[in-house]
């Protein structure tokens, strides 16, 4: 589903990503973990075309990600979503949908149905000037899971959530897990990525340290934290 | 849910861009102003105006005010698209909807178009709509309808798409308002280049050329050379305004070189825009 292939992104005199090469499989729900500046915003960024990168290849459902048809069925939550505040939450959904080409009616059904996934439900014809970073957040979640994609690419998204909230969106990326759909998470939650991903890859300036699955990477009563901590300080 | 058709993610990036200028506040403040400032121009058809000691006709008032504020409707509307577009990429970039709308398979040039028409038809309306106005007004003060005055505003639209797309330009290169300023100072520039080759063209004009230094000859042959290959906006409108008064042939040169700076402004702006690093 998505392939990285001796992928270096550099800024100047500044290497951003070194030479990662990585995979995520269909169905994979993949982590990608690494301190503040490790790149990690960086390979989404490239994975989406935001950014070229320097060298190497990057391909999302077999094409190139250069090709805009690559990001067919691919939901994306920035790390801070933002929605124009003179918009509603409604509208901000109805318009992600008409803008991947469903006809008003199917849009309006499908702005419906997401707010009351994201458990948005009367609050959704307010302003988004008048919302919380959490609720924002949440609309954030919602426009990414528009058009029911097959990947979703998701940086940080339960910062700015509380404990209530960050639970109800691991069990929504849970249940969307089990329908199949394959999951690219960028997070500083060790602890929910440990619940919930099959694998990880730690990445520490640019450089890939690491990539397995969770069940590997944690031996010996060790948690995901001290193998990060362990990784990262070398 | 069907793959979407290019054109149609244009229009609807067209459509939504469109929507959202007009719900600022400033937009509308803007229209209404204008609107209210054409509106108290009726006066001024009824008015009585001497020149030498002589009445002028009513009609005559009608013509050369309706010609007058032709090019001030012309000139402002060219003004506020700029105002409008300085700051289109910047919010997008800032409230989200570039990465939100770049995230989904669309391609950049399709966002970029989607934007240019939102802005340039926005533009053209309200222009339009001014110049409507003027032509009720004149219509009714001159007890005939005039459809030229209409048709030639929307030849002054290629004036518009101009700015959009030097607006939106040089936006990604410059900050906002230095954007802006510099949209108003090709128009200036086109201004006083029409302006200088029309007195050369005028018989004082050729009898100062032949009395003085060559100095100042060489001097009116830089302006004519500007007036030749820079953007000639306001050459554009006084060809749309020949169709006012039925003043001979449409001067066809100025048209054309505002559409070839549209081309290489379009152009380059597609390419400038593929290279953006979306944030």
């Amino acid at each position: 589903m998505i392939e990285l292939h001796e992928v270096t992104k550099r800024y100047g005199s500044l290497t951003a990503v070194d030479r990662i090469s990585f995979s995520v499989a269909k169905g994979e729900y993949f982590s990608l973990l690494g301190p503040n500046g490790a790149g990690k915003t960086t390979i989404v960024k490239m994975l989406l075309d935001f950014t070229r990168p320097t060298s190497g290849t990057l391909s999302v459902n077999g094409l190139s990600s250069k090709d805009p048809a690559c990001r067919t069925a691919v939901g994306y939550l920035a790390e801070n979503p933002r929605i124009p505040p003179n918009l509603t939450g409604w509208q901000y959904l109805h318009r992600c949908a008409e803008l991947l080409g469903m006809r008003r009616s199917e849009a309006t059904e499908q702005s419906g149905k997401i707010v009351e996934l994201i458990g948005m439900k009367g609050r959704e014809h307010t302003k988004a000037s008048t919302y919380s970073r959490g609720m924002i957040q949440r609309f954030g979640l919602g426009a990414a899971l528009t058009g029911n994609p097959k990947l979703l690419i998701l940086d940080e998204p339960t910062s700015g959530l509380d404990p209530i909230g960050i639970r109800e969106i691991r069990q929504l990326l849970e249940s969307l897990k089990h329908q199949g759909m394959t999951i690219l998470l960028n997070s500083h939650l060790l602890s929910e990525v440990e619940k919930i991903c099959d694998t990880a890859a730690i990445i520490n300036s640019g450089k890939l340290l690491l990539k397995d699955s969770i069940s590997s990477i944690i031996k010996d009563g060790e948690t995901l934290e001290d193998v990060f901590v362990r990784l990262v300080k070398g | 849910m069907e793959t979407p058709k290019a054109h149609s993610i244009v229009l609807i990036i067209a459509k939504y861009s469109f929507a959202d200028e007009v719900r600022q506040k400033s937009m509308i403040v803007m229209f209404m102003i204008s609107a209210l400032f054409v509106f108290l121009l009726r006066e001024c058809y009824q008015g009585d105006y001497m020149v030498n000691g002589q009445a002028l006709s009513a009609d005559a008032i009608a013509w050369t005010l309706s010609k007058v504020i032709f090019h001030v409707i012309a000139a402002g509307a060219m003004f506020i698209a700029a105002l409008l577009t300085m700051r289109v990429f910047k919010r997008d970039r800032e409230e989200g909807m570039l990465s939100c709308i770049l995230a989904k398979p669309i391609d950049r040039w399709q966002y970029v178009a989607g934007k240019i028409l939102g802005l340039w038809a926005l533009s053209v309306l309200f222009m339009f709509i001014l110049h409507g106005i003027v032509f009720f007004i004149a219509s009714l003060s001159m007890k005939t309808l005039v459809p030229a005055y209409l048709v030639a505003s929307l030849l002054c639209s290629i004036n518009l798409l101009f700015v959009v797309l030097a607006v939106f330009l040089l936006s990604l290169m410059l900050p906002d308002i230095a954007a802006f300023l510099c949209a108003v100072g090709i128009g200036l520039a086109s201004l006083a280049a029409n302006s200088i080759y029309a007195l050369s063209q005028s018989q004082m004009g050729q009898a100062m050329m032949q009395q003085s230094s060559e100095q100042a000859s060489s001097g009116f042959t830089g302006w004519k050379a500007v007036y030749y290959l820079w953007p000639n906006l306001f050459g554009t409108q006084q060809s749309a305004a020949t169709l006012i008064g039925n003043d001979g042939g449409v001067p066809v040169y100025p048209l054309m070189n505002v559409l070839f700076y549209c081309l290489i402004l379009g152009v380059l702006l597609f390419l400038r825009f593929r290279n953006e690093e979306i944030v």
